[in-house]
């Protein structure tokens, strides 16, 4: 290759598009790093405090797609105080002023104020594509400045934001000439919205395949919309409070009949029970079923639904669908890859929904599942020996049970050879979350045997320093670590610096870890920066008497390039 | 049915080594352990997402019901002896209910805030058998509780 010229290695490089492979390439030879760096599109940083804006520019100076990520993972489940971290504002300042042609910016997790989108719909001329998940700090008048002056924006894509609502008309500040849409999501506006702006908006974008409405677009006006963009592929329904027998209703089954490109359903935000019947005929080529949110829809309605969707390869649901509704899914959706099922009853009053039979069933019956998230109130060893059995294909395995440090419930044993059974089985596993009883002997099988293992979260679980150790000395593709609730403290933190180089970040909270193990590991390793985040006591601990065997509430590390961040609030000590 | 409870009453030997990060309670209580009130108020388990919370916290409680269960209620009209019945379980709430009885007696009806001469008033007798202005309590409860309707003539109440 080295005879090559440069215009030919950078052609052949167009093929490789991870950012893995891409990260490999550069580190072949000086000229393939050279000829790499100029022609990365797309930069992926999993940790925006890894890294800053000006080193990014220097590494990649012709990029046209960032994806950042802020916060920890379990800032998702209230975990992160509010104000601890994560804004975009300072890299889009440096983009701007930088000659870079940003055309798509990813953020999750971030904290995005409306100057931050209206700088943003200012400086790129090119901007084609703003994609916001779980992230918070702005209101629809950033929302309004992305549509004035974003001219060739293809997607606008709002998944899981707080976004306040200023009930504005920022649907309306998109230009009469503005015909790019592509998608269009914005389930998560609380407020209403102008309906005749987005009909309009809908109406001269025939481009658009993916749209998702909030809860305040009603069944008429659904109709409406549905019957403006027929060559609709994602729909998410907002509203859609029955009427049966209606004039919309019957424009809506219409018009659904008619979306013919239909493979994608969700929303249902306010559904009433009987409104699901509208779209069995399209959902025989639904391949992704998000109902994730119709908590008013119960399970009868939605084995009905199921029964239709023979080629459903992604299913959300919730656990009101019950074991005999996944045995229908286990039987009629056989081309399952991934499901996902949520809890109804938070308050773990004995609605056992969902147990293991459910999950077993789906294990025997969807061959090609390899993604499952799956809430429930009970498990046994034995169904989870029985699902690695009949899936030894999970690439992702994540089992919450609602109550910690819940055992098998028929024979009251830790559920350590259940666990043990997965990891053992399924050798491609690259992210797991356990739960219920557990000891350190489920560390030392996933040390032993989740090589391929990436993710792991542990709640409420575990016994001594040993189990962690298994893990942190095993998992050697380990690059997130977060656990909550287990004792775990100092011995296992500080075993193995260097484990850390090659580990993203590492959380711990409501562990054992102390004031003075965190500032050892800070000390052995000036590449991490290493947060204490104590919202309670405003950095008191310094100055109580037993300040190294204080116990430390939550700790988040993390290696970095560019040391300590200077956006840290009062409640966030960094080591 | 399993009840959450926490450690004094668990069957199994508690591996955690720092009791004093739990209270015991022997309470049976049904919020998670951990179970002290800090823990329940900040609301980080199980982990689900904040919109999903929010979701199901204002999720009517249709949990035990199954598909074939309705709920036919009575109604009258003061001064109409005839009644009629109603399925509650087809609505989604008090805005839907009063519609469809304003349609069917073909004439308006109210709950009980915004009272004036002009318009009827929804009325419900409870499972105590005492009558009620319709519209105070959260929906899902009112359906456990009602038990027969009755428009009344504004003066009554």
């Amino acid at each position: 290759m080295n005879y090559f010229p440069d215009e030919v290695v950078e052609h052949v490089f167009d093929f490789v598009t991870s950012h893995k492979d891409r990260n490999s390439i550069s580190l072949v030879c000086k000229s393939w790093f050279k000829i790499e760096r100029y022609s990365r599109q797309n930069v992926f940083i999993g940790n925006c405090y890894s890294i800053n804006p000006e080193r990014l520019l220097r590494r990649f100076p012709c990029f046209k797609s960032l994806t950042l990520k802020g916060k920890p993972h379990f800032a998702d489940f209230n975990l992160v105080p509010h104000g601890w971290g994560g804004f975009v504002q300072p890299w889009i300042e440096a983009l701007a002023r930088s000659r870079v042609g940003l055309e798509e910016l990813r953020l999750k997790r971030m904290v995005v104020t409306d100057e931050s989108l209206e700088l943003l719909s200012r400086s790129f001329v090119n901007f084609k594509s703003l994609v916001l998940v779980s992230c918070e700090g702005f209101s629809t008048d950033g929302l309004a400045s992305i549509a004035s002056n974003c001219r060739h924006l293809r997607d606008l894509d709002l998944q899981e934001n707080e976004i306040d609502d200023h009930r504005g008309q920022w649907l309306s500040c998109f230009p009469e000439a503005y015909t790019s849409l592509v998608t269009l999501n914005f389930a998560c506006l609380e407020g209403e919205t102008n309906l005749v702006a987005l009909e309009r908006l809908v109406a001269r974008s025939p481009n658009l395949r993916s749209l998702k409405l909030n809860r305040a677009v009603p069944l008429d006006a659904l109709a409406r919309l549905m019957a403006c963009a027929p060559q609709i592929v994602d729909l998410g329904v907002g509203s859609y409070e029955d009427e049966q027998d209606s004039e919309s209703c019957l424009k809506l089954q219409a018009a659904i009949r008619k979306c013919t490109s239909l493979r994608s359903l969700s929303g249902f935000l306010e559904a009433a029970p009987h409104c699901l019947s509208a779209f069995h005929p399209v959902c025989h080529n639904l391949t992704y079923l998000n109902l994730s949110y119709a908590a008013e829809i119960n399970g009868s309605h939605l084995i009905r639904l199921i029964e239709h969707c023979k080629k459903l390869q992604r299913l959300w649901i919730l656990d009101s669908i019950g074991d005999k509704g996944l045995e229908v899914v286990a039987s009629t959706c056989k081309e399952l890859q991934e499901l996902r099922v949520f809890p109804t009853d938070l308050q773990g009053g004995g609605n056992t929904a969902v147990t293991e039979d459910g999950l077993v069933a789906i294990s025997a019956g969807c061959p090609k599942l390899h993604s499952i998230l799956y809430f429930c109130q009970q498990m046994t060893n034995a169904a989870l020996i029985t699902v690695a059995k009949n899936c030894p294909n999970f690439i992702r395995f994540r089992l919450c049970i609602l109550e910690p440090h819940k055992p098998d419930h028929v024979t009251s044993q830790p559920l350590d050879e259940g666990f043990g059974a997965i990891v053992q089985a399924c050798k491609n596993l690259k992210r797991l979350s356990v739960s219920g009883l557990l000891t350190d002997q489920v560390f030392l099988y996933i040390g032993m045997f989740a090589t391929q293992l990436e993710m792991l979260s542990i709640a409420f679980a575990g016994d001594t320093d040993k189990g962690m150790l298994y893990v942190l000395n095993g998992c050697k593709k380990m690059r997130k670590l977060e656990i909550r609730d287990s004792p775990f403290g100092d011995t296992a933190l500080l075993a193995d610096v260097n484990k850390y180089v090659t580990m993203r970040s590492l959380w711990m909270s409501s562990c054992e870890v102390t004031l003075g193990g965190c500032k050892r590991l800070a000390q052995k390793a000036p590449w991490l920066n290493v947060e204490i985040i104590n919202e309670n006591d405003n950095n008191r601990m310094e100055e109580n008497g037993y300040e190294g065997r204080q116990k430390v509430d939550k700790m988040y590390l993390y290696r970095t390039v560019v040391g300590t961040r200077v956006d840290a609030p009062p409640f966030v000590w960094i080591l | 049915m399993e009840i959450c409870n926490s450690y004094s009453s668990s069957s199994v030997d508690s591996t955690n080594p720092s009791p004093s990060e739990y209270s015991v309670n022997l309470s049976l209580s049904l919020t998670f352990p951990s179970t002290s009130p800090q823990r329940a108020r900040k609301q980080d388990w199980p982990p689900i997402k904040p919109r999903l919370r929010d979701t199901l916290k204002g999720r009517r409680r249709l949990l035990q019901r199954d598909y074939d269960t309705c709920l036919f209620v009575k109604v009258y009209m003061e001064g109409v002896p005839i009644g009629r019945k109603l399925d509650l379980s087809t609505f989604s709430g008090y805005e839907s209910l009063l519609e469809n009885l304003s349609h069917m007696f073909n004439t308006s009806i109210i709950c009980g805030n915004h009272r004036d001469r002009k318009h009827h008033v929804l009325t419900y007798q409870d499972t105590d058998g005492d009558w009620m202005m319709v519209g105070d309590i959260p929906w899902e409860m009112f359906l456990e509780t009602v038990r027969r309707l009755k428009i009344t003539k504004p003066e009554r109440c």
